[in-house]
């Protein structure tokens, strides 16, 4: 196969014509791309440009969101801070109070358990003192009666009980 | 070149023709021009639809994606945000379409499938008619606005001052002259350069490289994906950046990429 470039020929031709330039083939070319042009601005573009329109809204209406939210959880942690805040101090305000009051209860509780084995002693010792009594008593009495029994089988016979009480107080008396 | 004679290397600055249409001539880089912008169509109008109907897949959501990223691009160039609406089509049209008709020229075929000896894959990036077209496309665009912007004369007066008021200024509006046909020639040159060094460069490492072109090849394959995607990012940016230069009227000296 021959083998040339065009460079061979250019003496011959033009500088255009060397070049491929064909002043019909320019203008056609003109016109179907300017055809082109028409079209795809008329037809086609202004659906993309449309899309991108969206989609740049879509993003700064996010975006705007995503900003809201951020202001928005800024304030709620504000005011979980505050009320967290609020929370402990009330905490110890209850905790403040609750040792106060365990303290009185406490205090309250110890004076009653005083008073009340106070009280335990105080019955306790009326309790002797009762016992104490009614054992003299017994005592008393018995005595009464070993000491009638005594006169008795001394003096030999039975005295009324009147004589005999007499006489045991008699005894007694000297006793004494 | 007879080391490339010997490799049945041809090279053809201008695109071939592969058959006639009347006395008009359809080329291999119109063709796959037509293929690439029908690609753009299907592309962009499928997302189109999808998004629509609210039907989301991966595919959707990249070109989404990409839009989105482009349609940043040019609110953040271009400040008047009602010029940067009605430059939004252009621009956007621009991109889809050098991007794809920039990848044609990675497809396996490239100048082995032939009619009539003319390899029928030629992408019409690294053609200079469609490059010249885009970029006559973007300096009468730019203008228009300019003249909208500024006025007739207002525009006028960014290329012709008094130089007997303002030499300096004058020389300036000549230099801005200048600027404006080297700036739409680069926009058509470095496009078409860089497609049709690609496409050579495809070529050239498939002959070198014969049976291990398999192996070779698709490692420059995505290198080209990438330069397609980069090419036409940048002829997207420049497009931004001329208008943008062209309406604010305050000396501004563009800083344009080599």
């Amino acid at each position: 196969m021959q083998s040339y470039t065009q460079f061979g020929e250019a003496a011959n031709k033009s500088v255009f014509e060397s070049l491929g330039i064909d002043w019909q083939m320019l203008i056609l070319q003109i016109i179907a791309f300017l055809i082109l042009v028409f079209i795809l601005g008329k037809y086609v573009y202004p659906w993309l440009m449309k899309s991108v329109d969206e989609r740049q809204a879509k993003i700064e209406e996010a975006s705007k969101a995503a900003a809201e939210a951020q202001t928005a959880a800024e304030d709620a942690e504000i005011r979980v801070e505050k009320l967290l805040k609020e929370a402990r101090t009330e905490a110890a305000d209850i905790l403040a109070t609750a040792k106060l009051e365990s303290a009185a209860a406490l205090a309250a509780s110890e004076e009653k358990a005083k008073k009340r084995s106070e009280q335990i002693v105080a019955d306790a010792q009326d309790e002797i003192q009762k016992e104490v009594v009614s054992a003299k008593k017994a005592l008393h009495n018995e005595t009464l009666e070993l000491v009638a029994l005594a006169t008795e089988k001394v003096v030999g016979k039975a005295v009324s009980s009147k004589i005999d009480e007499s006489l045991i107080t008699d005894s007694l008396k000297a006793v004494k | 070149m007879n080391q490339f004679a010997a490799l049945d290397l041809q090279v053809s600055i201008g695109a071939q023709e592969i058959f006639k249409i009347g006395n008009f001539s359809v080329t291999n880089a119109l063709l796959c021009g037509v293929v690439g912008s029908l690609i753009a169509i299907i592309v962009l109008v499928y997302t189109a639809l999808s998004v629509k109907r609210g039907i989301y897949n991966r595919f959707v959501g990249l070109v989404q994606w990409v839009f989105e990223g482009l349609l940043k691009q040019i609110n953040d160039i271009i400040p008047d945000k009602k010029l940067a609406k009605k430059m939004t089509p252009l621009a956007m049209t621009i991109f889809f379409v050098v991007m794809f008709d920039y990848w044609l020229s990675v497809l396996p075929g490239l100048d082995t499938i032939k009619i009539a000896g003319v390899p029928i894959l030629r992408s019409a990036t690294a053609d200079l008619n469609f490059t010249l077209a885009l970029a006559l496309i973007t300096v009468v665009t730019v203008q228009i606005y300019a003249v909208k912007y500024l006025g007739v004369f207002g525009n006028i007066g960014r290329y012709i001052r008094n130089p007997l008021k303002n030499p300096i200024g004058a020389f300036e509006g000549a230099l801005e002259i200048i600027g404006e046909f080297s700036r739409g020639l680069a926009l058509a040159l470095r496009l078409f350069g860089n497609a049709f060094a690609g496409e050579i460069l495809l070529i050239v490492i498939g002959l070198l490289a014969s049976y291990a072109a398999t192996v070779v090849l698709p490692f420059f394959m995505i290198f080209e994906l990438f330069i397609g995607f980069i090419q036409a990012y940048v002829f997207f940016v420049l497009v931004l950046i001329f208008t943008s230069l062209a309406v604010t009227h305050g000396g501004e000296h563009s800083e344009e990429p080599a």
